[in-house]
């Protein structure tokens, strides 16, 4: 084989190397950060629970770690997913702060369902199915 | 003071250049790895390629929000296909002509072959304008006009319309006749055999000739009816043998 053959065959197992590493990586990045989001959710919901309301520290406390969790997994999934569809998931953690400061416990506790949904829906369009695909 | 207000406020633009280098530079890259061919040459497939890659190559470019892997994904998956269609298409025949078709005959010395140019899909006009193209500006010049795969038109003209004609020159040669392809990168064509009228022993005889040892050895050998022989090994410069004329290949 020529120099410019072995240079084609090393490129392109290179290639094939590189696709099959991304792919790994997203499929990884995305179950790990979606999963972070809604186990700070139900463990969120708990402590609602737990408390009777959402104006406590453990609240409080998770929502600021899920938040934190969120914005660390936010930028890494920015090299794998287009930005303007998990902003959205962002906006609304955000919200459950002003929520609690406002003592507003229908508006939190829609706001989290609605993180859920969020969670849910992304875990269904981001994952390689059929439908997706297709 | 200015150019560092610039870098402040115009992240974006900054953001687009630098995207437009990487994905200038990963489709260079790629178009060098996919080989040279000009637009014109490219088999449908690389034609449908390069279509695929131009609109790919600009999405993430121009929107910042899209990650620079949503585009350098497909495009890497485009040129692994690509390689896998070349693979297949050089290891088989038939798949290579479900791919990019094989040349059709569209003038013969019985002129036009309607049938050929109906299948085709183009006009008798089409025939002529890709003639004209070739320097020939009346049918009756022409023995064969073949569609190329690529769709480029070869036209080989009568001898008499020949660049030099046998007139200007007053010699006496023989009917132009079409070489058939005998070996190709290393592979005999079998069907061109039945073509040329000659076996796979009397292929071994002309190698013997020409002092080639292997059948993948060679990069081209082509016969045409006269016996004249063009043979070029890979790497090698070409030679040219006259044999029996085809049928009667004697050593």
């Amino acid at each position: 084989m020529t120099k410019v053959g072995w240079f084609k065959l090393i490129s392109l197992i290179a290639i094939v190397g590189v696709l099959i590493a991304i792919c790994v990586v997203e499929d990884r990045l995305v179950i790990n950060s979606l999963s972070n989001v809604k186990d700070y959710c139900y463990d969120i919901e708990v402590a609602i629970e737990k408390n009777g309301g959402i104006v406590n520290g453990e609240v409080a406390s998770l929502v600021d770690n899920m938040e934190y969790s969120w914005k660390q997994d936010e930028s890494s999934l920015c090299f794998m997913v287009n930005h303007k569809s998990i902003e959205a998931l962002g906006i609304e953690i955000v919200r459950l702060k002003t929520y609690i400061n406002e003592e507003e416990d229908v508006e939190f506790l829609t706001s989290l369902e609605i993180i859920k949904s969020y969670v849910e829906t992304f875990q269904h369009f981001m994952g390689a199915s059929f439908h997706n695909i297709l | 003071m200015q150019i560092k207000m610039f870098f402040t406020y115009n992240k974006n633009m900054l953001t687009i250049v630098f995207r437009a280098v990487i994905i200038y530079l990963v489709v260079l890259f790629l178009y060098r790895l996919m080989g040279k061919r000009q637009l014109g040459q490219m088999q449908p497939f690389e034609l449908v390629l390069t279509l695929i890659i131009a609109d790919l190559a600009t999405i993430p470019m121009a929107e910042v929000s899209v990650p620079v892997l949503h585009g350098i994904v497909p495009l890497l998956t485009l040129v692994v296909l690509h390689f896998i269609l070349t693979y297949l298409s050089k290891l088989s025949g038939k798949f290579s002509a479900f791919l990019s078709g094989k040349p059709v005959i569209v003038i013969n010395p019985d002129g036009i072959d309607y049938k050929a140019i109906k299948n085709l899909n183009i006009s008798v006009d089409d025939v002529f304008e890709a003639i004209r193209g070739c320097g020939y500006f009346s049918i009756e010049q022409v023995q064969y006009a073949i569609m190329e795969t690529n769709g480029k038109m070869s036209v080989l003209p009568k001898s008499e319309f020949a660049p030099v004609t046998v007139q200007d020159m007053k010699l006496e040669i023989e009917e132009s006749c079409v070489p058939v392809n005998i070996i190709n990168e290393g592979k005999i064509v079998k069907e061109n055999l039945e073509i040329a009228g000659i076996k796979l022993e009397d292929v071994n005889k002309i190698l013997n000739k020409a002092n080639i040892k292997k059948v993948k050895d060679v990069l081209i050998l082509t016969v045409d009816k006269n016996g004249a022989v063009y043979v070029q090994q890979f790497g090698q410069k070409f030679q040219t043998l006259q044999i029996k004329p085809l049928g009667q290949v004697e050593a």
